[in-house]
């Protein structure tokens, strides 16, 4: 009796030990960190979608050096730092290989240190304002020279000789305008033809430029008033980093007031395809979005992609929204990340971060839906970057696209 | 014999103008078709033609009801989309289209974006003769903008049959902003700069300055004196718009404030409930908008008459729906918590809760679109201040609001039994007015008033789970600020504070301006603990 207890024992361990090994030898932990409540869960959740797609699409091609992709989905909860804890929950604990996560910039700001204490690997695929480089973290997102400047390009291309700015009051929009302003100078824009107001330092330099409303703000009227008379000469137009909701306002008191795309164009930096779901899509018609992918590309490997996430979508696991889905620029930048990682995890050999980490400097390409990705040596991304117009279904015309735009996050103080 | 001339004189007239239009039609078959290269000169061609159906085709190619057809492989024809019928665009033949979505020949074009800015000036050309006035003062404005010699003259040329004065002034205001790039000499110059100065001309001041700048730099003094009080009257009237518009807006935004508030002046301030389930009281009107306009919408297609007409439906609707859930959540839950206050605090924000996550639930945590019915869509401009229609609709709906609440206060039993209720719930309960009953309906009444809130606000903002919460905070700052218990302090209080609230905002932006919005609120709560009209009493708590 005595022996064949011990004997059952011998047999559940090795079992135990066996069945261990097999997982480790089988599969690769991969950390999805992404607000799955809160305020942001509307624009996030979107991004853990195309990441479970991403796995699945791996997975069923074979994996990564053999092995399958096991995401560990955790949630941010919207609270930046929840982000950072869930962050040490990952590395620690799990052991992930590499993350891909973070929406807003503080977020962002709040697990740097957690993935530089712990040497880790983060991926983060929604534009911001630049002006960080971390070691730890590869920015597939758009920086600043890739969406504002062609933008601002584009818009003087056109002619328009005033530019309003406005945006919601935290660090990407004030970055990102203060960057426009010395652009726009070094353009020969007159500062006089820079709308939305100047705050400056006992020294007399600019500390702020543009117009800012606090987030969930629900009265343009006064706004909306002075960029009437800024624009009365009609050849002005806005460049717009509101936030969340308070597009809805604004653009309803701008449609009101009676200023049409033809006059004044809106370039919208924070609003793509999948944000069009919850706004008045009517009354933006005709104003301009700036992204380096857009749904309506018309290429072999973009119709692929969202036609594979639909496919996907119908099998997708509980939770996951399936009716009256759209793809977008950060969802496509997650999408590419996950395979810059399997690159150079083969590139390296091992999923060791450090050795991924060297490998994505190198430079390795991807044919991704938004044209062709290159990581650099300053980790961000080579890219196309495409201006498009709003049409009636949410989605954008492309009306002009500049090819392989070098991504550089240091651009305030060098123009 | 004369008759019949002037019947073959009016058949003539016809057919030329038919035959115009068919070269017209042609003329706009080629560009639809052309490559981006080829359309500069079929503009041009269109240009010289300045047929009214130019502006019709522009407007539906602009919006997505032009198609290209593939008859045959070499051939391919623009069809227009008028009522649910493709015509083709040369001579009006209709073509029958089974499967729009995915018939492979059929594909829809566009101007592109540079295209429509050329056809943005043949139509403005077209517009100086438009019967709508609106529409020829700005088409001048814009082709004077344009400051392009070939419209000088059309404008120089129309505004001698014009016979609207206003339009004149606007006519002369472009003429002279296109001459400030085309004057023959400086004589000409001046007198331009002069009189545009006096026509407090805002779109010309930036030219302007371009001139008194180039002026100061070749030292012409005299110019640039000109320029100077030129710029000084524009800047004055400017002033002076600026001035009516704040205090206009802040009626708009006052209004606003009011409308969200009146609900929680009686169920805050009359019955001392601190309910701060009241933003989502609010939330429930917006909600029921937007039901009732998808039950239209699926009833009568988004294109008929009746379907305007869901919005003026939903109103009463929303109404109805929270004085309904009101009514059975003052049974159920808040007829318990009179004498608790601290308890009701709590209880509400859990209710609050629940019913954000109920519409999250049901309706998603995306915000949902409710459309603006035609006749709130445009702006009314006096004397250079814009309001929209949807803003005048509040103004005008908060009125009627606080008319009806004042007409049931003091001209109804109801009324009567609602203030004496609320004086002393134990005095009047032994006089045998039915309290528990008048406390049910003064409740309902007031959730049903937040809904009409909802439902206003759904024209302006966004409906959204979490719609209810940007306004609470506001809500409970006009009823203090108002005095709690007096409905006529929470209207001007609403009133009062959004006027500041526009004064501050040019000045300080707005999130400055309600920094000090609120730091005011406190030191006049300081000074003034009851609020405007604090509610007289004998008790000794009060």
């Amino acid at each position: 009796m005595k022996n064949l207890k011990k004997l059952s024992l011998g047999l559940a361990s090795a079992a135990a030990l066996f069945g261990s090994s097999l997982t480790a030898e089988e599969t690769v932990k991969v950390g999805v960190l992404h607000s799955l409540s809160g305020t942001m869960a509307i624009s996030e959740t979107s991004l853990r979608d195309i990441l479970l797609f991403t796995f699945d699409e791996i997975n069923a091609a074979g994996g990564v050096l053999g092995k399958k992709i096991e995401p560990v989905v955790v949630d941010g909860a919207s609270d930046w730092p929840t982000f950072a804890e869930k962050a040490e929950q990952l590395l620690a604990q799990d052991k992930v290989s590499a993350t891909f996560g973070c929406w807003t910039s503080v977020s962002r700001k709040f697990v740097l240190p957690v993935y530089e204490k712990y040497n880790g690997l983060l991926f983060y695929p929604v534009q911001y304002e630049g002006e960080e480089l971390s070691p730890n973290i590869f920015y597939t997102a758009e920086a600043v020279g890739q969406q504002a400047i062609p933008a601002v390009d584009y818009l003087l291309e056109e002619g328009y000789k005033k530019f309003y700015l406005i945006g919601t009051d935290y660090v990407y929009p004030q970055t990102t305008n203060l960057v426009l302003f010395e652009y726009l100078q070094s353009k020969g824009i007159k500062v006089e033809n820079i709308g939305g107001g100047l705050r400056k330092d006992a020294s007399g330099e600019v500390i702020s430029a543009g117009k800012y409303t606090p987030f969930s703000h629900s009265d343009y009227q006064q706004i909306v008033a002075e960029i009437k008379a800024f624009t009365a000469s009609g050849d002005a137009c806005v460049i717009n980093t509101i936030n969340g909701d308070s597009n809805v306002s604004f653009f309803k008191e701008i449609a009101a007031s009676g200023i049409t795309a033809d006059d004044c164009p809106i370039v919208s930096f924070s609003l793509s395809e999948d944000e069009f779901r919850s706004l008045p899509t009517k009354d933006l018609v005709g104003h301009l979005g700036c992204w380096t992918y857009f749904m309506s590309l018309d290429t072999p490997a973009n119709k692929k992609f969202v036609k594979n996430f639909n496919k996907w979508l119908k099998t997708a696991p509980a939770g996951v929204q399936k009716e009256g889905r759209v793809t977008c620029s950060p969802m496509v930048l997650s999408y590419n990340g996950v395979y810059l990682w399997k690159a150079a995890v083969e590139k390296a050999g091992t999923f060791e971060p450090e050795a991924v980490i060297k490998a994505l400097e190198s430079g390795i390409s991807f044919d991704g839906p938004g044209g062709t990705v290159t990581s650099q040596k300053n980790h961000h991304l080579t890219k196309n970057v495409y201006i498009g117009e709003t049409l009636e279904d949410g989605q954008f015309e492309i009306l002009e696209s500049y090819d392989n735009v070098y991504g550089e996050p240091f651009l305030k103080g060098t123009f | 014999m004369k008759k019949i001339l002037l019947l073959l004189g009016i058949l003539v007239a016809t057919l030329s103008a038919q035959a115009q239009e068919d070269a017209t039609r042609d003329v706009l078959e080629r560009l639809a078709l052309a490559s981006s290269s080829e359309q500069s000169a079929i503009t041009e061609e269109l240009s010289a033609l300045g047929d009214p159906y130019i502006k019709d085709f522009v407007d539906a190619w602009r919006t997505g009801e032009v198609f290209s057809y593939d008859v045959s492989e070499s051939e391919t024809i623009v069809l227009r989309k008028v009522s649910e019928k493709f015509r083709r665009l040369s001579n009006d033949e209709i073509f029958e289209i089974a499967d729009e979505e995915n018939d492979e020949n059929l594909s829809k074009i566009r101007p592109s974006r540079k295209l429509r800015k050329v056809l943005k000036t043949i139509t403005d050309t077209i517009d100086l003769s438009s019967p709508d006035p609106r529409a020829r003062i700005e088409a001048a404005l814009k082709l004077g903008l344009s400051q392009k010699t070939d419209y000088l003259e059309a404008l120089q040329s129309k505004i001698e049959t014009e016979e609207n004065e206003k339009v004149r002034l606007k006519f002369e205001e472009a003429i002279n902003i296109s001459l400030l790039a085309n004057a023959e000499d400086d004589e000409a110059l001046k007198h331009s700069i002069a009189r545009l100065g006096e026509l407090a001309s805002l779109p010309a001041r930036d030219g302007i300055i371009g001139i008194q700048n180039e002026a100061t730099e070749s030292g012409d003094a005299e110019m640039v004196a000109i320029c100077a009080e030129a710029i000084k009257d524009i800047d004055s009237a400017q002033k002076t718009i600026e001035r009516w518009g704040n205090l206009v807006r802040g009626m708009s935004t006052g209004s606003v404030l009011l409308i969200v508030a009146f609900g929680l002046a009686i169920t805050f301030g009359l019955m001392g409930i601190i309910n701060m389930a009241h933003g989502e009281f609010i939330a429930i009107g917006g909600y029921t908008c937007y039901v009732v306009q998808n039950l239209f919408a699926d009833a009568f297609g988004t294109q008929s008459a009746a379907y305007q007409w869901f919005y003026w439906t939903a109103i009463p609707i929303s109404f109805v729906v929270a004085g309904v859930i009101g009514y059975g959540l003052e049974k159920g839950m808040f007829r318990f918590l009179y004498k608790r206050p601290l308890e009701s605090l709590l209880a509400t924000w859990g209710l609050s809760m629940i019913m954000q996550q109920l519409f999250r639930l049901n309706f998603g945590a995306a915000n949902v679109q409710v459309n603006t019915p035609d006749v709130l869509i445009g702006n009314f401009e006096v004397a250079g201040v814009a309001l929209s229609y949807t803003r005048i609709f509040v103004i005008g709906f908060a009125v009627f609001v606080i008319l009806m609440t004042w007409l049931l206060l003091s001209k109804t039993n109801l009324g009567l039994y609602i203030r004496s209720v609320m004086q002393n719930r134990n005095m009047a309960s032994s006089l045998g007015i039915p309290v528990s009953k008048v406390n049910s309906l003064t409740f309902a009444f007031g959730c049903g008033l937040a809904a009409l809130a909802g439902a206003a606000l759904s024209q302006i903002g966004n409906v959204g789970p979490t719609m209810g919460q940007t306004y609470i905070v506001d809500s409970f700052m006009v009823v203090v600020v108002g005095g709690v218990g007096n409905l006529l302090g929470a209207g001007l209080s609403a009133m009062g504070i959004g006027t500041v609230d526009q004064f501050l905002q040019p000045y300080w932006g707005p999130v400055m301006g309600k920094i000090i919005v609120y730091f005011v609120i406190i030191l006049f709560l300081q000074w003034k603990p009851g609020g405007l009209f604090p509610t007289k009493s004998r008790s000794m708590d009060d």
